[in-house]
């Protein structure tokens, strides 16, 4: 059974967790060719599983969850996000530039912050909204 | 090792600043992942009176993670085991990033005032809980003075 989460494309690079420790440091040097790295995933908030060794049931919840990030809308702080100017999950001030994720529930984060927090609960952090009933909810009244 | 967080940083630095009544949560001088707590019992509950102390741990994971928290002071409460451990939705399933140690800690305190035999931890104090709620209470006014106000504490 092939494994199509295992090697992910640019596309979805941005939603995995921990990519950003894969930007090359200088002082370290090339990592061993033989260690391969696989992506950790969390099919449940809790559990934590390299995509090797998913089900495939959960493999299936995973690219489904990664769609549905992929359709909330995203943008760039420009500084006209109203009430409240910090990410709670950062805890960090948005600064002029970063890229932002909305929620259907009008709550804002960092894109970075909020998608590795979907990938584990499709909740909104602030309101405990479920995202996939707002997302339905949007799309019945548009 | 990575480097704190920012958030960790600024949530140290925020309940340093402007603590919780009844609350204090020191880090470690040796790991910054790591707190030590103390909780005053909630007036009004079998615990008023006691100091108890825990430990709060913050996971690499966290925030997407909750904190590690655990009842180092032994404490007579249905939802709290022997071991320390804590029944408490928002340490588990209900977890959310915009949690916080401060709002963690402020839940802990709120369950020494309701406790909970209807969702235990601590089987048989749950049972005794039901059975017969003086009693547990008594109980847990008793365990609060024998190792909640000991010297030490």
């Amino acid at each position: 059974m092939g494994n199509c989460l295992k090697t992910p494309t640019t596309d979805d690079i941005s939603l995995l967790r921990g990519n950003d420790s894969q930007e090359s440091d200088p002082n370290l040097g090339p990592p061993p060719p033989y260690q391969e790295r696989v992506p950790v995933y969390h099919p449940s908030p809790n559990v934590s599983r390299p995509a090797n060794q998913l089900t495939e049931e959960e493999q299936i919840k995973i690219a489904k969850r990664l769609g549905l990030i992929s359709h909330l809308p995203t943008g760039v702080y420009d500084g006209s996000v109203k009430k409240g100017k910090e990410c709670v999950i950062c805890m960090c001030d948005f600064v002029l530039g970063d890229s932002l994720r909305f929620l259907p529930c009008m709550h804002t984060y960092h894109k970075k912050c909020i998608d590795d927090w979907l990938m584990r609960a499709f909740i909104c952090p602030s309101c405990m909204e479920p995202v996939d009933a707002a997302l339905l909810t949007t799309y019945e009244s548009s | 090792m990575a480097g704190l967080p920012r958030r960790i940083i600024k949530e140290t630095q925020r309940l340093m600043a402007e603590p919780v009544q009844g609350i204090s949560a020191v880090p470690d001088e040796s790991n910054s992942r790591y707190f030590h707590v103390v909780v005053s019992g909630p007036a009004d509950s079998p615990y008023e009176g006691g100091v108890f102390n825990l430990e709060l741990f913050l996971p690499e994971e966290y925030p997407m993670s909750a904190p590690k928290v655990r009842f180092m002071t032994k404490i007579y409460h249905p939802n709290i085991d022997r071991l320390g451990r804590i029944c408490l939705d928002i340490l588990k399933d209900k977890w959310s990033p915009a949690l916080q140690i401060r709002t963690v800690l402020l839940s802990i305190q709120a369950l020494l005032s309701a406790p909970n035999p209807d969702d235990p931890l601590a089987n048989d104090v749950a049972e005794q809980w039901k059975i017969n709620e003086m009693q547990a209470i008594h109980t847990a006014k008793q365990w609060t003075k024998e190792f909640a106000m000991g010297p030490g504490q």
